[in-house]
């Protein structure tokens, strides 16, 4: 890849990213809903201090200069304080980034795990008792709603069998000092290995919950390029000049099959984002999902556009890497 | 691959068991949200309060009955209408062990009073002041509350103030006090994990706390685990599966549930917040008194406390609490009487009824459903709007523009002194007056009584305003709910509290249990 293509693909972020900061904040904006009123809720206070308040926020400039306050100060990297936090929404935002990370990562994890294989062996003997389970199962993952599954794995594991926590990233035991801030990480790199086996288990059911649904859009991906793939002429090729069965497959067949898969991932990324503000609730996850959500609530704009930005930024970002994965795996496609 | 994940789980399991055997006398709370700042006179948001108030303490403090009591001060008098002198107890000390002295708690209200002075940013705690004008220290134990004008309940909202150590924060700054903690209370930060949990341990060089809340000295348990769980089925899953030892908020249909488990028991006190139906008295058919109390004798709210909410909730007749100052408990009742309702409609010339929107945000839907089905059934047919609780509350804010004519609604009253509910909701002025509603009489009532300082006289005035406001019925008065918390049954000394404070200073563990 040339350093002037990198370089365009990544100055093509900056229109991305002002129009995604114009959008938020004019929803935000057109949005009915007070913070004020919401921070003093049925507290004392006279009108007039209400308007106060409002002022001390910023709340009472016009739209366009709010605007404008917002974006040469993000420029800067200040998005201002928190309404609510009254800190730093940087800060803010930064403390609950990792939890967020590790949730998807580790939810990503299994979902390739789980998906590709199943996937890839379904399409090799297609329509026999093997494919249809998988197809089913697939259909199964995709209909069930998050926030229903995440329960009803609570109720089992936690309520009724007691294996693993209801909720959180770790227990108190475990107070591993921050390098990476990704609690499986940091206790393997510092030899905590039951303080690693203490992170999994709080792990396992938002990221079961987070990764089932992407497992099975990736499983019908997959199968479907791969059957794609075994139906090419270069297979046919492959095989009759003897090469055997599993290096046909695995030398030559999974490796374009794959290419689907890279984008559908990329984008089932940025859905897990999305769909950590479900999962992220119902585990009382420490993560970003949760905190902008519980934002959106009490309209704290500052947290909210910030945190879309960054949303907006990790999205382009991955789709990015998306066409460099492509590019290595088919060296015909050029960037 | 099976036996790969197999074996992976089979550790994670084995992991846990051996976490279970650790012995700590930890009390672990299931709470729905995390603290936003650490920083006690920067924010304004009671949940916030509350995790902060296990670690810091007021000048007064209010014991499980809403007694008001002296905590750090020792006592309290009235010079004169505009000024009052504390004395504050000898030998307090800090986490981090200074002594606590009286220019530790000018600096806490100097911090809130003035302007832009946490950083540039002002405190939003302010407005909980009143006319509090300044407060200076005549000794290193004497400090003089100096009032512009007379504020009868200034020691009534001094419980929401919490005592900060001037050195701390000259110290760590005003961003440190937002993430570190060092007050006077009975347990000290040991770690904050944000989003996730709280985790305090007990201060052992704690002043004992309250001589009128017994027992006085350090806390009974080791550790305070605040395990933030947002989700309600999940807080409740928490506690039946012994992750956590109390949960706040437990819904009213999981009661059952948690009060015949084994382990578990649920207690309940009426909290501080009438819950109402505003009814927009500035419009048709509202505007008529005579609608208005068709609408309060259409509700059957026995059978709705009864049935629905399953008994965790108290009627009421009127705007205050029972356990409300000044509370007027001859106020008549607003009986479940149709007939009484057709009547009253007909006088107002509705006699075939009349059509009318009910506005509910989400989580109120269901009551709001039942709420307007026996209003219908009464001849005042009721559609039911359902939005967003924040849009709602804007709409409904004075010069806002509602789109129905009614609004299920609550106003909480944490000091339970009438002039925290009844001037923001119900006078002309008040920020909360969601019902518009306007009657000269009471106006001048409710404005006396905030600057009157003689307690009787002051009752006389509220409980005749209450009577007028009864009379002009500008709301459906409904009920004051309960908090419900669920408890496991090897916690002892856990009292609710109306205000929804969850003190635990005095809560025990009785065997040894945790998980943690």
């Amino acid at each position: 890849m040339r350093p002037a293509i990198v370089l365009t693909r990544l100055a093509q972020l900056v229109p991305v990213l002002l129009g995604v900061s114009l959008i938020v904040f004019l929803i935000m904006a057109l949005t009915p809903g007070d913070p004020v009123e919401i921070m003093l809720a049925d507290q004392p206070a006279s009108v007039e201090q209400a308007a106060a308040l409002r002022a001390d926020l910023g709340l009472d400039r016009p739209l366009a200069e709010r605007f404008v306050l917002f974006l040469s100060n993000a420029v800067q990297g200040d998005f201002g304080v928190s309404f609510f936090h009254r800190r730093p929404v940087a800060e803010v935002l930064l403390e609950r980034l990792p939890a967020t990370i590790e949730l998807t990562l580790a939810a990503l994890l299994l979902a390739l795990v789980v998906a590709i294989p199943l996937g890839a062996i379904a399409a090799l003997r297609p329509n026999r008792l093997f494919d249809r389970l998988v197809t089913a199962g697939s259909l199964v993952g995709v209909s069930l709603p998050g926030f229903w599954l995440g329960i009803l794995l609570l109720l089992l594991f936690s309520v009724h069998l007691q294996i693993l926590p209801v909720a959180g990233r770790s227990t108190f035991a475990c107070e591993v000092p921050a390098i990476t801030s990704l609690l499986t990480i940091d206790s393997l790199l510092q030899g905590r290995l039951d303080c690693f086996g203490d992170a999994v288990a709080h792990l396992a059911l938002p990221a079961i919950t987070l990764a089932l649904p992407v497992a099975a859009v990736l499983t019908r991906v997959m199968r479907a390029s791969m059957l794609e793939v075994l139906c090419s002429d270069y297979i046919a090729f492959a095989e009759a000049k003897g090469i055997s069965r599993g290096r046909v497959i695995w030398r030559h067949a999974l490796k374009n099959a794959l290419l689907p898969a890279v984008t559908v991932t990329a984008l089932e990324t940025g859905s897990l984002l999305g769909g950590n503000m479900v999962v992220e609730t119902v585990f009382g996850w420490p993560g970003l999902g949760r905190l902008v959500v519980e934002s959106i609530f009490v309209r704290n704009y500052p947290l909210i556009q910030a945190a879309v930005l960054l949303y907006a930024l990790i999205y382009v970002l991955l789709n990015f890497v998306a066409d460099l994965v492509y590019a290595w795996l088919n060296p015909r496609v050029r960037l | 691959m099976f036996r790969f994940l197999l074996s992976i789980f089979l550790t994670v399991a084995a992991t846990i068991g051996i976490g279970a055997s650790a012995i700590a006398t930890d009390l672990r709370i299931g709470f729905t949200v995390d603290a936003l700042t650490l920083d006690p006179g920067n924010h304004r948001n009671r949940d916030n309060e509350t995790l902060l108030r296990n670690m810091y303490d007021g000048l007064l403090t209010y014991d499980s009955n809403m007694r008001l009591v002296p905590e750090l001060a020792s006592s309290i008098e009235r010079v004169d209408p505009l000024t009052y002198r504390l004395t504050l107890r000898h030998g307090v000390r800090f986490h981090d062990g200074s002594l606590m002295m009286a220019d530790d708690v000018v600096f806490t209200f100097r911090r809130i009073l003035e302007r832009g002075a946490i950083d540039g940013l002002s405190s939003p705690r302010r407005d909980l002041l009143g006319p509090l004008e300044e407060v200076v220290a005549q000794d290193d134990h004497i400090v003089l509350f100096k009032l512009r004008e007379p504020w009868p309940i200034l020691p009534a909202m001094l419980p929401f103030q919490e005592i900060v150590s001037r050195s701390f924060i000259d110290r760590v700054g005003n961003r440190g006090i937002a993430t570190q903690a060092n007050g006077t209370g009975p347990f000290r930060l040991r770690h904050w994990r944000r989003g996730d949990a709280l985790v305090l341990e007990r201060f052992d060089g704690y002043y004992g706390g309250a001589t009128d809340v017994p027992p006085v000295g350090p806390a009974c348990v080791d550790r305070v685990i605040f395990r933030i769980i947002p989700e309600s089925a999940s807080r409740v899953a928490a506690l039946l599966g012994g992750s956590v030892d109390i949960i706040n908020e437990l819904p009213p249909f999981a009661m059952r549930r948690v009060a015949e488990h084994p382990r578990t028991r649920v207690m309940k006190v009426n909290s501080t917040n009438t819950l109402y139906v505003a009814l927009d008295n500035s419009v048709p058919p509202f505007s008529d008194v005579r609608v208005r109390r068709a609408a309060n004798h259409a509700l059957n709210k026995p059978l709705i406390i009864d049935r629905v909410l399953l008994g965790a909730a108290e009627p009421l007749n009127g705007v205050l609490t029972p356990a409300a100052f000044s509370f007027a408990s001859d106020l008549p009742e607003y009986a479940f009487d149709p007939a009484a309702s057709a009547r009253l409609l007909a006088q107002a010339g509705y006699p075939n009824g009349v059509d009318v929107t009910l506005d509910t945000d989400g989580a109120s839907k269901e009551m709001a459903e039942i709420v307007a089905t026996m209003l219908t059934a009464a001849g005042i047919r009721t559609h039911l709007s359902v939005g967003e609780g924040s849009t709602l509350r804007s709409n409904w804010a004075p010069g806002g523009t509602p789109t129905g004519q009614m609004y299920l609604s609550s106003w909480g009253n944490a000091t339970l002194d009438p002039s925290d509910i009844m001037f923001p909701t119900l006078h002309a002025k008040g920020r909360g007056n969601r019902a518009r509603y306007r009657n000269a009489e009471v106006d001048a009532l409710l404005e006396t009584a905030s600057v009157e300082s003689d307690r009787a006289r002051r009752a006389a005035l509220y409980r005749k305003a209450q009577h007028l406001i009864h009379a002009d019925a500008p709301w459906i008065f409904l009920w004051v709910p309960q908090d419900i918390y669920g408890v496991a049954n090897h916690v002892t000394g856990f009292k609710p509290s109306p205000d929804s404070r969850i003190h635990l200073h005095d809560v025990c563990i009785s065997d040894v249990v945790s998980r943690e």
